[in-house]
């Protein structure tokens, strides 16, 4: 079946996907590409921001666009809510006694689902955020001496809240890492909130009856095409100067690491393939770049915080717009 | 409390080393200057400099943080208020507390200018602007009080402020468009300023390349060379050209005030003595006529087309040596055959221009001389020149000849038969209207009447001549001088007021040209044929060299000529004596010896100089051998040997390696070895040249400027001619700036025109995309669309909103083309092909002219697309 896949089909129907996404969730358009992004480069993605913009909305929807093998049609969609008193079992799943079998059997966990929704992350302790950030990043569970592999399709959309610090325990810069992309999902601009205000019944339905525009397996297809993506080594020489840059800057503390790098490669081809394209442009690299190594950074101060990337991305823009390449002579 | 920081300490030390530094450097030239043009008598620069630093420094760094202007300023002057109270409180002497209370509002001045300029360098963006403007002018004005203006002043006085202003400019918006977060920031703004500071040089030098020769004439015309202070209406007989030689000029005014100065201008040998063969006869030496008279300007000038033209005005430095030029048309048109001869005379040239003929009245020849070795250096050039002298003319005509017998009967007896030509019956009408005609008008009746009062005892032009001499040299009833000699009359309380009717009739007082002009109309209101006469008075001064007579720039000369039929015109002067300056005795040198005769002079084109072996060959045109013009069908070459040939030009000795091929030149030989070789009857150039020896020697050789460098020549000196006041300095440096501006306002536009029509001509197709997406993006930004931090498609999608235009999907393709391996599909080129001129003309359409002519006009919007601001 996968051989029946088109390439062109499958970007179609990644529009296709996002316009689909966005009769739910109004205006945010540019959150949905980073969110398909970061699900088609084979990472997990942190969205922070308070409570009721949206985010469990978008996951949900997310989860129903696809079509899967559950009885709604959709992919398996999970939902955790972090508390501090959670623990790494409450995720992975335990061993049981089976009384019929008499023997231990694996009760899977919630984790062993295609789209897994992990709400305020950072309420959590550190050894639960640790299991989950070691899942996510192995694909795969071990309890004991048996391994567990988790679904082929395995999308982590983490939130976090920016409010309510007390009692949290706030991700460690080691574990950012594991997320390729952190966005800020923010709240809709007046026009949007109206909207949504006059059809938030409409909207709610279109959440019920909403289409499945892409299957999964067109989901796996476009993963594996994304390594196949077009980059151009000047957007590759950028992306090094930018992360060298990060090194550089007396403003930033802790730079970029080298797998940082490999994730914003990875990023920028899934984010080329989200708007329809084979090849990444400078435009991926603009959009992109603050979301990818935003999180990643550490900052001398709030000011640093609000300028130095922005300044760095500026100046590679900059060289980029300037360039003379692809013409023939 | 926290205050606010507006720049960061990057920021400010670049404003206080790179705005303020140079601005200080400046301020410090500037008082310098000012301190010594205006003799301040403490000269206390240093000092001043260092009010204005300390103002500087303090308000960049005070308006680094958030401080408002108004207020900070109100306090500062409220400081000052309160400071200078105190100082008045201070119990300290009158004196002290006036020089106190000076020497505190200097500092207060300073310290504020320096306070604004900091204030303008740290927030106002256009500050720079007004500020290098507001420093022109005050250099300008600056300037414009200087006494002595030379070339080297003007240039130190503007070239540092016009450094000064581009560099400000351009570093200021330099700095505000810095990133300080960028790491290299400071090789960023090394970089920047070293290719403005190559770039200025390269243009100031070039300036200076092309306005030297304006900065020369103005130092010529305004410089010291005319010695005293600058005066507005400063009129000389003479006028200078940008050699520095001197001519005399096409018109004559009458102003306020006439310089003169005592340098050497020529030296002539004249040959006219009286009938006792030994008493030499001076001559007055014309230079023009003046004919005409201009009631507007009142101003007396040339006519070129003056009826019965007897002027001869050859060329001198045209005419080859010893090659003559003859104008026979001037003694005819004298129409004056009583007592008449030729009278020679040879005229030694020190300041006069070269190109300048000089002679006494109705010059008919002019034959250029050669100079002698041991004279070379004193004198230019020389030339013979033969004049149809009157026996009646005498430049004793005027000053009294009392006590000398001689020169009183001769006075006598000229008079006796000037008196016999009484009627100006059965002369030409032409002739008569021209020399007679005065303007009529209330003004110049009084004149008229004037005339008639005079002479009305006087029955023939002589005696009504003497009369008016008389009336002029008069006395009044006090028995003072009626009128006296003045080279600074002063002018008429009206500006438009006649000039000689307040001479004549209030003031009395004026210098030669005031007497010829007012004689000049007593004349011709009596209805005499008459005309001015400019050039050179000639005093007999020597005693050991009868005949040599030495002439000074200060003889410089305006008198009238009077026509008498059959005796012709004779010269008149009515300019009462100097009373006032003690004549100095000029002292005379020894004059040239005659020249030797020269055997053979070639004239021709140099074809060959070898300045080694002194050999020249040249192509010789004509040729005077033994005083023989020998016929010349055909240029023939001739190799001549140069090795003890002194080589001269019209402005002074020369050099051989001044000849090169093609130079027109005239060989001169003296040699012994050319005086036993005849010519025949039959010879002409070819075979007289075979006859000579080869190579032949040549004892003299002379360059001529042949035609276009003579034009040149001639169109730098008409320019210096033109009177040249501050005024047009200031319009100079204007023209540049305002040049300089103009430029910069185009410039988007020019640079719009060349990025359009390169994506116009471009067709293939990913060429053309790029040159199309280039000149797209700087007409939106152009047109005010900036990009900010947009992405590409941001920007394009925003453009898209605002005009309907489908620019994003052409963006889009050029995203593929520039970063994209696979091809373009055949619908992506023809976007590309058809793209472009319809989305220029939407957008044109979309935002009206005015808007898109002020974004054109925006220099900075195209910086911005070139630099992209860095926003902080």
């Amino acid at each position: 079946m996968e051989q029946d896949i088109q390439i062109d089909e499958a970007l179609t129907n990644i529009q296709k996907l996002v316009d689909n996404i966005e009769t739910v969730i109004r205006g945010k358009r540019k959150q949905i590409q980073f969110i398909l992004t970061a699900l088609l480069a084979k990472g997990h993605i942190l969205m922070e921001d308070n409570p009721g913009t949206g985010k469990t909305v978008m996951a949900k929807t997310l989860a129903q666009s696809i079509s899967g093998r559950t009885n709604e049609g959709g992919v398996n969609f999970k939902r955790i809510q972090f508390t501090p008193d959670l623990l790494p079992m409450d995720l992975i799943g335990s061993h049981i006694f089976d009384d019929v079998k008499k023997e231990f059997i694996f009760k899977k966990g919630p984790l062993f689902c295609n789209v897994l929704l992990a709400d305020e992350i950072n309420r959590a302790s550190p050894k639960v955020q640790s299991a989950l950030l070691e899942c996510m990043a192995e694909h795969q569970i071990t309890m004991g001496e048996t391994t567990y592999p988790l679904e082929k399709m395995f999308f982590t959309i983490a939130t976090q809240n920016p409010v309510e610090m007390e009692g949290t325990y706030p991700l460690p810069a080691a574990q950012l890492d594991r997320f390729f992309i952190k966005i800020i999902f923010g709240y809709v601009d007046e026009e949007t909130e109206l909207d949504i205000y006059n059809n938030y019944l409409g909207i709610a339905n279109n959440l019920e009856h909403i289409q499945q525009v892409l299957s999964m397996e067109e989901i796996l297809f476009l993963q594996d095409e994304a390594e196949r993506v077009f980059i151009h080594e000047e957007i590759v020489k950028a992306v090094r100067n930018i992360i060298w840059d990060t090194r550089r800057t007396s403003d930033i503390v802790l730079g970029a690491s080298t797998r940082s790098g490999i994730t914003f490669l990875k990023c920028l081809k899934a984010f080329a393939l989200v708007n329809g394209r084979t090849f990444v442009t400078e435009d991926d690299l603009q959009q992109i770049t603050p979301a990818v190594l935003d999180h990643r950074l550490i900052y001398r101060n709030k000011d640093a915080k609000a300028k130095s990337l922005a300044a760095i991305l500026d100046k590679e823009m900059d060289r980029l717009s300037k360039l003379r390449i692809g013409m023939r002579a | 409390m926290q205050i606010g920081r507006i720049h960061s300490w990057k920021k400010v030390t670049a404003q206080l080393l790179l705005l303020a530094l140079p601005t200080v450097i400046l301020a410090l030239y500037l008082l310098l200057n000012v301190n010594q043009y205006y003799s301040v008598l403490q000269n206390n620069w240093l000092e001043q400099g260092l009010y204005f630093t300390t103002g500087i420094v303090a308000a960049i760094v005070f308006y680094g943080y958030r401080f408002r202007f108004t207020t900070t300023a109100l306090l500062l002057f409220l400081t000052y208020f309160i400071a200078y109270k105190f100082l008045g409180r201070l119990n300290i002497g009158e004196f002290d507390a006036f020089f106190f209370s000076v020497r505190f509002l200097v500092f207060s001045l300073l310290f504020s200018a320096g306070w604004l300029a900091g204030y303008g360098f740290s927030r106002s963006r256009y500050f720079t602007i007004l500020w290098s403007v507001f420093l022109l002018v005050m250099q300008i004005i600056v300037v414009s009080k200087t006494a002595e203006i030379t070339a080297n002043a003007l240039i130190s006085a503007f070239a540092p402020v016009l450094v000064y202003a581009f560099y400000i400019i351009y570093t200021a918006e330099l700095i505000r468009n810095m990133n300080e977060d960028e790491a290299a920031f400071g090789w960023f703004i090394t970089k920047r300023l070293a290719g403005f500071i190559s770039l200025a040089v390269i243009v100031l030098f070039a300036l200076l390349l092309i306005f030297q020769k304006e900065f020369n004439s103005i130092e010529q015309d305004w410089g010291g060379s005319q010695g005293g202070k600058k005066n507005g209406g400063k009129e000389s007989m003479t006028k200078q050209n940008k050699d520095g030689s001197l001519s005399n000029k096409d018109q004559m005014k009458m102003t306020g005030s006439l310089s003169k100065d005592k340098r050497l201008v020529f030296v002539a040998k004249l040959d006219n003595f009286f009938p006792d063969g030994v008493t030499p006869n001076p001559l007055y030496f014309t230079s023009t006529y003046y004919t005409k008279f201009d009631t507007l300007t009142q101003t007396f000038e040339t006519d070129t087309s003056l009826p019965f033209n007897d002027l001869f005005t050859p060329d001198p430095s045209k005419i080859p040596l010893y090659f003559a030029k003859t104008d026979t048309s001037a003694i005819t048109n004298t129409m004056a055959t009583l007592n008449r001869k030729v009278v020679s005379a040879d005229i030694y040239k020190v300041l006069l221009s070269p190109k300048e003929y000089i002679a006494p009245s109705t010059a008919f020849f002019c034959q250029p001389l050669p100079v002698e070795n041991e004279y070379k250096n004193q004198f230019k050039s020389a030339y013979r020149a033969k004049m149809w002298v009157s026996d009646l003319n005498s430049a004793y005509f005027i000053y009294n000849p009392a006590g000398n017998k001689q020169l009183e009967a001769f006075q006598e007896k000229r008079f006796d038969l000037l008196r016999k030509a009484t009627s100006y019956q059965g002369l030409d009408k032409k002739f008569m209207d021209y020399y007679t005609f005065m303007p009529s008008n209330e003004e110049y009746n009084r004149i008229r009447i004037l005339a008639e009062q005079i002479t009305k005892d006087a029955k023939t032009p002589v005696d009504k001549m003497i009369a008016i001499r008389n009336y002029f040299t008069g006395k009044d009833q006090f028995g003072q001088p009626l009128f006296k000699y003045s080279d600074n009359p002063g002018i008429p309380g009206l500006p438009s007021a006649s000039k000689l009717n307040y001479f004549l009739f209030e003031n009395r007082k004026g210098y030669c040209a005031y007497y010829a002009g007012a004689t000049l109309f007593l004349l011709r209101s009596l209805g005499i044929p008459s005309r001015i006469a400019a050039g050179f008075l000639t005093v007999d001064r020597s005693s050991k060299n009868p005949g040599w007579y030495w002439f000074y720039a200060d003889q410089a000369h305006a008198w009238v000529q009077l026509y008498f039929p059959g005796f012709g015109w004779i010269d008149f002067d009515t300019t009462v004596p100097d009373q006032n300056t003690q004549q100095s005795p000029q002292p005379d040198g020894t004059p040239p010896m005659n020249t030797q005769q020269a055997l053979m002079v070639a004239d021709g084109q140099a074809v060959s100089v070898d300045t080694v072996a002194k050999r020249v060959i040249m192509k010789v045109k004509s040729l005077l051998y033994h005083d023989e013009n020998i016929p010349a069908p055909a240029p023939k070459d001739l190799l001549m040997d140069v090795s003890i040939a002194s080589v001269t030009r019209d402005t002074g000795a020369g050099k051989l390696s001044d000849i090169k091929t093609g130079t027109n030149i005239v060989a001169v030989s003296y040699a012994e070895a050319l005086k036993n070789i005849m010519a025949n009857e039959t010879d002409n150039l070819a075979s007289l040249l075979v006859k000579l020896p080869k190579p032949a020697p040549i004892d003299e050789i002379k360059i001529m400027e042949n035609e276009e460098q003579k034009k040149e020549r001639q169109k730098q000196e008409s320019t210096a001619t033109k009177p040249i006041d501050w005024v047009k300095v200031l319009w100079i440096s204007l023209l540049v700036i305002g040049g300089f501006i103009v430029l910069l306002f185009a410039l988007p536009w020019l640079i719009w025109l060349y990025l359009n029509g390169k994506a116009k001509s471009k067709t293939e197709p990913r060429t053309k995309a790029y040159h199309i997406y280039t000149a797209s993006m700087y007409y939106l930004n152009q047109v005010g669309i900036i990009r900010e931090n947009q992405s590409p498609q941001q920007y394009a999608e925003a453009a898209d909103r605002r005009f309907g235009s489908n620019f994003n999907s052409f963006a889009n393709v050029y995203q593929k083309v520039k970063y994209s391996n696979t091809p373009l599909r055949p619908a992506e080129e023809t976007l590309v092909q058809n793209f472009y001129s319809p989305f220029i003309q939407r957008v044109k359409n979309n935002i009206p002219f005015k808007e898109r002519l002020g974004g054109f006009l925006n220099i900075y919007n195209t910086l911005h697309f070139f630099t992209k601001t860095k926003n902080s």
